[in-house]
């Protein structure tokens, strides 16, 4: 594992960095947690990693509350996530899948930015986002900004929307604040109770207004496709019913709309029919 | 390619240095073979295991998933610079309730694991927080053991909030 | 009347925490030597194939190479107790470990660049990865040094019976028959293999700092495979990280690290990294018993079958005999009247399995456990009633000859039943998603040494210093289960000095004693009587001299506070001052001495009977789980655990093994197994191979039973390998009885379980 790396602190170094290495081998490191990992497995050659870990810019460093919206920087790390009061309180779901991310060691350093860009269908961040219909900000390297709903950002296994002079720079979530009651959770199925790669996991938003109607449903499902999938069908199904008056035979119907987006794969971890089996009974647990 | 090298500068265990380094450098490489700190261990060299955490500004992380330049300007702690100088008490209140808990037996994930509790036990003590068992098994979720089954170590860091 | 004992029995730390927990204990890979030179194996890419050619020359010409070689450039014998495998190959690989050429290189990375630079030629072939297909007379031979007692390709065959079996059949009022698989588990030490050699040719001698669990035994077999003589090789072990039964055999890396030491004329180390660990390292024994046992119409258990296939590997290794240790338990857990036990080590193209902590016994005591549920579900008899009475009792003359003069089996079982009463009754709500279940399990095991080498003894000398410090020097070994603590709790007992003037040393073979190494729960119980006779002798020098100054017999005396002291009259002298008049003043004499313990069991015979160990170790397990019906997920709630362990030396070191062992055969229940594919592994890394993490762990709730067996020091028995054994048995129990499926193999994966339901329903 043989690199160069260079260290942008500024706007405007970065830009130059992407610019300078344009049609070259390069790699974005945040935390650098499956950056490593990865390169050890496999060196590339002439590479240059450049490294965000000095990078200074509110925009991608910090968390804001914004009326309506939760920003927050690509850099800001699974740590910072769990500690916040707002994430806790609105947004469990997101608070759950950082939580449940690696170990305490990981999550001191792995970033969410890294979490998204690593596309990885077993995304724990990343599947909550999709739950929650982030958007996402990206900065090119001569500084203009675009912004895509988060499911178009994943457009395959390992693969994003993201050009080649272009870097995630935050994710945008709205965040209600009518008052609503929020059912937001974070269910990951693994062999152990830590230190897992999902072997099937659900995100869920729920919002639910004081007479128990529910307003807006997001639900994502990640390690049983390609990509990580919003279940829309699932999500409409819920809108304007009763929350409490979902009962089992609601749930299963709920829970078979949401398998329609598994195509699962069976691997080391688990068979196609264990994902399926296990994502259908999940899927309505949530309303148990 | 031929890598350019990197200027660092950081504090060791109170010590302040500078180095001139290879950028693809890990924090863990830098501490064992650069700096001959044996005390950090390899153990997966792949962020599973946590027998290589060590403290940067307090926080535990692993070093064999942290480049080195990114340790510039920066306070890392190894297991040697939890241990003091005094004869009579050699031992951070951490390394001490490891002993004598018996949280210690093969030894091999105990320089890590001790840095992990440490930097929960002051997390806990900045926030005014007495953990339960179950956090503490959280906080070392990512340091495996295999000799021990982890309950003394739990013990262990239990005992160092006791009447808190 | 045993008297009032002041350190045995009382919490010790460990002797060594505190070099460990401040990062000061050098371990494998943190030995340095000048001009040190690091080695890297290169290993074949194909399980089967015949080895065309190898092309060294690109590789020497990389600067920082110093040496290479391959099996044409070494003279040297093949290793294991089969002497069926050759440390480098030649002409042909039999499994993913094997080891073409090794390189030794100025640095670790120009070593592994130089593997990349080795070119080899192979004609790949097809393998036998199946032990029942490596048995059909088509099969070819898949290990060309195999000595064909009974199979070509049987490694080790074993046959053992005792009582009529008719009879016993006749009297049963049923019989069930299962077929049980159990995986292979592998000991994923947190310290991955290391060793570092330097041989000097000034006076032909090896030094080797080393990792075994087994210096002398290891010195002995370095030296058969170097075809140099053992006295030249000198073993000083390192701190261990974690053995489990991992370092009881020498593997080909060993001789390898010594072959380019010897080459270079420089020390050369090689460490493993994770995944070479999990891939070149052994692991627990696959294997597949067939079990049929019955009982009479009361409940009385009347016989076992047990054919047991073991998946042995492309080599042989000491775990393929584990057969002497699974036959006790088909032949002497529970009162057993006839056994008829048969196992065959079967040689494939698999990664050979090796000794892991419980030695065949956790496999055994799976099946014995999960036939006896069976049983008790034909009678309609209640799970803990049908072991109470079929118990061990002490006295027992069993079947195989194996003699019980103390026996805490039916004390162990009625305190785990009373124990899982208590929290199943705060848990005892069962919901429509999570079903909660009991499982129980026994274990037998040696506890005091096994007669399997021609000694299983321990030599320990000892050395008091002019100011009253102990130094200790034990052949046997210290791999973090605490021996050396017990080791000095012991001398203080006896002595009355204070634990911080004792010194172990257990590191050099060149300094300690001969032991035979650290296995079958042995060395508390083997190095502590040899300690406790050399310090009988140590008093024989010790307290003439007191009685003398103390003027009074030496049957008045008594050692205690760093002092000998006369009962009768309440003086005392301080022990150094005794230590100096014997040296200064008269007889002129030091006070070393030195013991060898033999322990009083016997070899097995022919048939494999005799009484093979100083005592017995007995252990029940009552375990709760609460399965996730909707996942697969088992929870272990709460595990019970009552050992008989003759005597508790240290209650904090013996807590410690019984949590760590119970923990480790969790893993071996749920979580844990080497995946092999073709004779491919699937997942050599912590994140597919899963350890439990402390997230994991339950509530272990640990009753020690104390019989205090005559034979064991203060009546102390083995202790390490019992909390693992009946785990996996009680945890496959406890989930049988909260779904009602049948479970027949490990681990009991999450897919397992909705598999069992969805068949069921």
């Amino acid at each position: 594992m043989n690199f160069n790396v260079a260290s942008p602190e500024t706007n405007e170094e970065l830009f130059e960095v992407i610019a300078a290495n344009q049609g070259r081998n390069f790699r974005f490191g945040a935390g650098c947690t499956d950056l490593l990992i990865e390169l050890k497995k496999q060196p590339e050659k002439d590479l240059t990693v450049i490294n965000l870990g000095y990078l200074n810019d509110p925009q991608f460093n910090s968390i804001e509350n914004n009326d309506g919206s939760v920003r927050i920087g690509a850099l800001v790390t699974a740590n910072r996530i769990t500690s916040d009061l707002t994430i806790q309180e609105r947004l469990p779901v997101l608070y759950e899948a950082a939580n449940q991310l690696a170990s305490g060691q990981i999550r001191q350093v792995a970033t969410i930015g890294g979490n998204l860009c690593t596309a990885s269908p077993a995304g724990d961040m990343a599947c909550a986002l999709v739950a929650l219909k982030a958007e996402c900000e990206i900065l090119s390297a001569n500084g203009k900004v675009r912004v895509v709903p988060i499911e178009d950002f994943f457009t395959g296994v390992r693969k994003t929307d993201l050009k080649e002079n272009e870097i995630l720079r935050s994710v945008q979530i709205p965040v209600n604040n009518s008052g609503e009651k929020v059912h937001s959770g974070f269910i990951k199925v693994g062999v152990r109770r830590s230190m897992e790669c999902s072997v099937v996991s659900l995100a869920y938003h729920i919002q639910i207004t004081a007479d128990d109607i529910i307003t807006l449903a997001g639900i994502a499902i990640g390690s049983v496709a390609p990509t990580i999938k919003f279940a829309s069908s699932a999500c409409e199904y819920l809108t304007g019913k009763r929350f409490s008056e979902i009962g089992s035979s609601e749930s299963e119907e709920f829970a078979t709309k949401i398998l329609e987006y598994a195509s699962p794969i069976s691997d080391i971890r688990a068979s196609a029919w264990y994902r399926e089996e296990v994502l259908f009974n999940i899927s309505k647990s949530i309303f148990e | 390619m031929p890598t350019d090298t990197h200027k660092i500068t950081f504090t060791i265990n109170g010590r302040k240095m500078e180095r001139t380094i290879s950028p693809s450098l890990l924090l863990i490489d830098l501490i064992r073979e650069e700096l001959s700190l044996k005390g950090t261990k390899p153990g997966c060299l792949e962020g599973e295991c946590g027998a290589c955490t060590v403290l940067i500004n307090g926080d535990a992380i692993s070093s064999c998933l942290y480049l080195a330049v990114n340790v510039n300007g920066k306070e890392i702690t190894t297991i040697e610079g939890l241990s003091t100088d005094d004869r009579n008490a050699p031992f951070d209140p951490v390394q001490e309730a490891m002993i004598q808990h018996g949280g210690v037996q093969c030894g091999y994930c105990t320089p890590g694991m001790v840095m992990s509790i440490k930097a929960f036990q002051e997390h806990c003590e900045a926030n005014r927080f007495v953990p339960g068992r179950e956090e503490i098994k959280k906080a070392i979720e990512g340091n495996l053991c295999r000799c021990t089954g982890y309950t003394k170590i739990i013990d262990a860091v239990e005992s160092l909030f006791e009447g808190e | 009347m045993q008297k009032e004992l002041k350190v045995i029995g009382k919490p010790m730390p460990k002797l060594d925490a505190g070099i460990k927990v401040s990062g000061k204990a050098v371990y494998g890979q943190d030995v340095v030597l000048p001009d040190m030179l690091y080695g890297a194996i290169l290993r074949t890419e194909y399980p089967v194939a015949e080895l065309v050619s190898i092309d060294t020359s690109k590789a020497e010409q990389l600067a920082g190479v110093v040496s290479i070689i391959t099996a044409d450039d070494v003279d040297v014998n093949n290793i294991s107790y089969r002497r069926d495998h050759p440390a480098l190959k030649k002409g042909r690989v039999n499994c993913i470990r094997d080891e073409i050429a090794a390189v030794a290189a100025e640095t670790p990375a120009i070593a592994r660049e130089a593997l990349k630079l080795i070119e080899v030629k192979y004609n790949v072939q097809e393998g036998v990865f199946d032990p029942f297909e490596a048995l059909k007379d088509d099969a070819p031979q898949i290990n060309e040094f195999s000595s064909h007692e009974k199979n070509k390709n049987i490694s080790h065959p074993f046959h053992y019976e005792h009582g009529d079996l008719q009879q016993q059949k006749d009297k049963s009022a049923h019989i069930v028959t299962s077929r049980y698989f159990l995986p292979r588990m592998t000991h994923a030490c947190l310290a991955p293999c290391a060793i570092t050699a330097d041989y000097s040719n000034i006076d032909n001698r090896l030094t080797l700092y080393s990792v075994t669990q087994v210096p002398f035994l290891y010195q002995r077999d370095m030296a058969h495979v170097l075809k140099m003589e053992p006295s030249r090789i000198r073993v000083i072990q390192t701190v261990i990280g974690g053995g489990f039964g991992s370092k009881l055999d020498m593997y080909p890396y060993e001789p390898i690290c010594a072959l380019l030491a010897m080459k270079s004329g420089r020390p050369v180390q090689i460490t493993f990294d994770r995944e070479e660990e999990f891939i070149a390292s052994p692991t627990r024994q696959k294997m597949v018993i067939d079990l049929t046992s019955g009982v009479d119409e009361k409940g009385k258990f009347t016989f076992r079958v047990a054919k047991i296939i073991m998946d042995n590997g492309a080599y042989t290794s000491w775990g393929a005999t584990t057969p002497f240790v699974m036959m006790q338990t088909f032949s002497s857990m529970y009162q057993m009247p006839a056994c008829v036990f048969d196992a065959d080590a079967v040689y494939t193209n698999n990664v050979y399995a090796g000794s892991f902590r419980g030695y065949g016994n956790p496999q055994a005591t799976f099946a014995v456990e999960r036939n006896i549920d069976l049983l008790a579900e034909k009678l309609g008899m209640d799970k803990a009633e049908i072991r109470l009475l079929n118990a061990n009792f002490r006295g027992e003359f069993t079947g195989q000859e194996l003699e019980f003069n103390t026996c805490g089996h039916k004390d162990a079982l009625e305190m785990v039943i009373d124990g899982v009463g208590k929290t199943r009754k705060e848990n005892d709500k069962d919901q429509k998603r999570y079903k909660k279940g009991i499982g129980f399990a026994s274990m037998l095991h040696v506890g005091g040494g096994a007669k399997i080498y021609p000694s299983d003894g321990c030599g320990t000398i000892l050395k008091m210093d002019d100011y009253g410090y102990l130094t200790i020097i034990t052949g046997s070994s210290e791999i973090g289960q605490g021996s050396e603590t017990v080791l000095g709790m012991m001398a203080a007992e006896e002595l009355g000095i204070g634990i911080e003037k004792i010194r172990v040393i257990n590191t050099d073979t060149d300094i300690k004693p001969w032991d035979v190494g650290v296995h079958a729960s042995r060395t508390s119980f083997v190095a502590g009587n040899s300690l406790l006779g050399a310090i009988k002798e140590l008093k024989t020098k010790l307290s003439p001299k007191a009685a003398e100054m103390l003027k009074t017999d030496e049957d008045d005396l008594e050692y205690d506070g760093g002092t000998v002291k006369s009962i009768k009259t309440g003086e005392s002298i301080k022990i150094d001052k005794v230590a100096r008049q014997i040296h200064f003043k008269g007889p002129n004499d030091l006070l070393t001495v030195s013991h060898y313990y033999e322990p009083g069991s016997k070899f097995a015979d022919k048939n494999f009977k005799g009484n093979i160990s100083g005592a017995y170790a007995f252990a029940a397990q009552a375990i709760e789980v609460e399965v996730d019906t909707y996942t697969g997920n088992v929870r272990v709630l709460n595990i019970h655990m009552a050992q008989d362990v003759g005597k508790v030396l240290n209650p904090l070191g013996l807590g410690g093994q019984i949590e760590g062992g119970v923990v480790m055969g969790m893993g071996y229940a749920l979580t844990e197994e080497l995946k092999v594919d073709n004779g491919y592994i699937l997942n050599p890394s912590f994140h597919e191979y899963k350890l439990p993490t402390a997230c994991d762990i339950p509530e272990i709730h640990f009753y020690p039973i104390e019989t205090i067996d005559e034979a064991g020091p203060y009546g102390a028995k083995g202790v390490g390998e019992a909390p693992l054994i009946p785990t996996a048995a009680a945890i496959a129990n406890a989930v049988s009885n909260a779904i009602g499926v049948e479970i027949d193999s490990l681990p009991i994966t999450p897919e397992k379980v909705l598999q069992a339901l969805s068949n069921k329903s």
